[in-house]
């Protein structure tokens, strides 16, 4: 098990330095602004006043712009809102490729045949996930923090990795999903491009739910609407972390149990037959 | 006796969609023996090889591979086997060195590394290259190396000369012929007839998924068949060449160019030949296909 987890971390490391220094350098962008903003503050009310409720929705909260001017306002309307959808590419890539990718290529066929069980295979690959997503999260955390330090803000590095807290959990719960359908689905592509569309819905109709119940419903089964973001720089929302963390775990479940009792493909099988259990 | 087989398999059958692959395959491999696994392309070949290992899972019937289940002890099946896939596919982001450490990580380090030196050494293969720099030969020759490596009791080779240059593919021969000399049986497929006649102990046909008969080498080449193209200096009648026991006209351009089919020895067909005006010759050995459509016909079996 421990092969396959530094195996597969090595081959991470390239996807985890690229998005973890990605959202490290949004960070570092755009935390030094608040002290531009915050010494207008006046002229900033005037222009966020201006955009419409639509726009802003994208952004948080959207009753109170006033929220915008303080700092853990400002990391959340600037910044935090944004990481799922930047983190959450790097979740769909890894989380879809963990085992398919292997496949596709028909490298899996040769690892199976060494004498390791599919489930030592599985766990060590999944704990690599799981060690790759702390990782990009932790240096994004680590690249605002160092500006951090410089700013006006006066929000701690412990502070902040309080908020990055539930990003990790977007992170896992679309890497689950993606790690499921690509077990489920014929070929990566496809379960890389269904969690893709639900990422972005789950953006879009979170965002616009703030504005119109009829799509509140909806939106509340998406799991953009358990995000916290910068919220949780003052605690974190338990609930919805362990509820995520619930749903990815399952996700990861029911992949393992797909997994197991399926055979592995090589380079061009794969059918939409797959999906259904063998009869044995 | 069940323990004198290193592999066993009864009724196996295997569809994908509405594609049989496997219709009730039966086969027996002794221990210690070389078995040749011969039949044209899409007659199964690697499906059962793949049914073997546990990489896919028969619809029905039994195997036992060194006397364990491989779908129950998957793992110690693997534990004591070596395989080469048909289709072999490395991490391109690895050195051939690289690769093979992490396939023998896998392996709980058992493999001797002075060995893997020995036989990289023997293959003429540069360990130090990155996979994707290397030719398709050359990631055969890492292919093989790991199949070997481990000094496994039973080696399950899917085409393992595949991509091989003659010379190349002589040492890989030798290897199996010394993997057997150490103890091990070997289970090799192919669609080469004359590869498993040269180190085969025994062959076993299949063809669309049935195994249809299990012979020594020596009989195949009995009833190998040559393709011969003759173009005569003047008109002829062909009566005392088809009159050779074995040899069948396939084409007659003119009464000058003919072309022929001979099974078995070529002896009688030649001397009958000396007789005629010929002007040119030439002969070739045809695909497996041919040889089995040659000796089973078009008939389902």
């Amino acid at each position: 098990m421990l092969t396959h987890f530094r195996y597969t971390l090595r081959r991470m490391r390239g996807q985890i330095l690229g998005w973890g220094v990605g959202v490290a350098l949004l960070g570092m962008l755009i935390i030094p602004f608040y002290g531009v903003f915050a010494e207008d503050q006046a002229q900033l009310m005037a222009m966020l006043e201006s955009y419409p409720p639509e726009f802003l929705a994208f952004f948080g909260d959207v009753t109170d712009t006033s929220a915008m001017t303080t700092p853990r306002g400002f990391l959340q309307y600037y910044f935090f809102s944004m990481v799922p959808v930047l983190a959450g590419i790097f979740a769909l890539a890894a989380g879809s490729g963990l085992l398919a990718k292997d496949e596709e290529h028909g490298r899996l066929d040769l690892i199976m045949a060494h004498p390791v069980s599919r489930t030592a295979l599985f766990v060590g690959r999944v704990l690599a996930l799981a060690a790759g997503s702390m990782a990009v999260v932790f240096v994004g955390w680590l690249g605002c923090a160092i500006v951090l330090q410089g700013s006006s803000m006066d929000i701690g590095a412990g502070e902040l990795a309080m908020a990055f807290v539930p990003v990790l959990a977007q992170i896992w719960i679309y890497a689950a999903m993606a790690l499921l359908l690509s077990m489920l689905m014929p070929a990566q592509r496809f379960a890389l491009m269904v969690t893709g569309v639900l990422l972005a819905a789950s953006y879009i109709l979170s965002s616009l739910g703030k504005l119109n119940p009829n799509l509140s419903a909806v939106a509340d089964l998406m799991p953009y609407a358990y995000y916290q973001g910068a919220a949780a720089l003052s605690g974190l929302d338990w609930g919805s972390l362990l509820g995520l963390l619930a749903v990815g775990n399952l996700c990861v479940l029911l992949a393992w149990w797909r997994f197991a009792h399926r055979d592995i493909r090589v380079v061009g099988e794969g059918s939409w037959r797959l999906w259904f259990p063998s009869r044995r | 006796m069940a323990e004198q087989l290193a592999l066993s398999v009864r009724g196996m059958t295997k569809s994908y969609g509405k594609v049989r692959a496997l219709r009730g395959l039966d086969l027996d491999v002794r221990r210690g023996e070389i078995y040749g696994f011969l039949g044209p392309n899409g007659a199964g070949k690697t499906t059962t090889i793949r049914c073997l290992l546990d990489t896919i899972r028969p619809d029905g019937g039994s195997a036992h591979v060194l006397g364990l289940d491989p779908r129950r002890d998957a793992v110690a099946v693997h534990a004591r086997t070596g395989y080469l896939p048909g289709e072999l596919h490395l991490d391109d982001n690895m050195s051939g060195e690289g690769q093979l450490r992490y396939f023998n990580a896998l392996r709980g380090g058992r493999a001797s590394w002075a060995y893997v030196r020995q036989l990289a050494e023997q293959f003429d293969l540069d360990l130090k290259r990155p996979i994707k720099n290397l030719s398709r030969g050359n990631k055969q020759k890492v292919g093989v190396i790991q199949a070997v490596m481990h000094h496994p009791e039973l080696l399950i080779l899917d085409e393992p000369t595949s991509g091989l240059d003659p010379l190349m593919q002589q040492v890989a021969l030798r290897l199996i012929r010394e993997a057997r000399a150490g103890g091990a049986t070997v289970f090799f497929s192919s669609h080469i007839m004359s590869e498993v006649e040269a180190v085969a102990d025994r062959v076993g046909i299949i063809r669309d998924g049935v195994l249809v008969e299990v012979a020594a080498p020596d009989s195949l080449g009995a009833r190998a068949l040559h393709r011969a193209t003759v173009r005569f200096h003047e008109p002829v009648s062909l009566e005392g060449l088809l009159s050779v026991a074995g040899v069948r006209l396939v084409s007659q351009d003119d009464d000058t160019h003919v072309t022929l089919e001979i099974v078995g020895d070529m002896s009688p067909f030649v001397r009958a030949l000396a007789a005629y005006p010929v002007r040119d010759l030439q002969t070739a050995r045809p695909s497996l296909e041919d040889v089995f459509l040659a000796a089973y016909g078009h008939t389902q079996i």
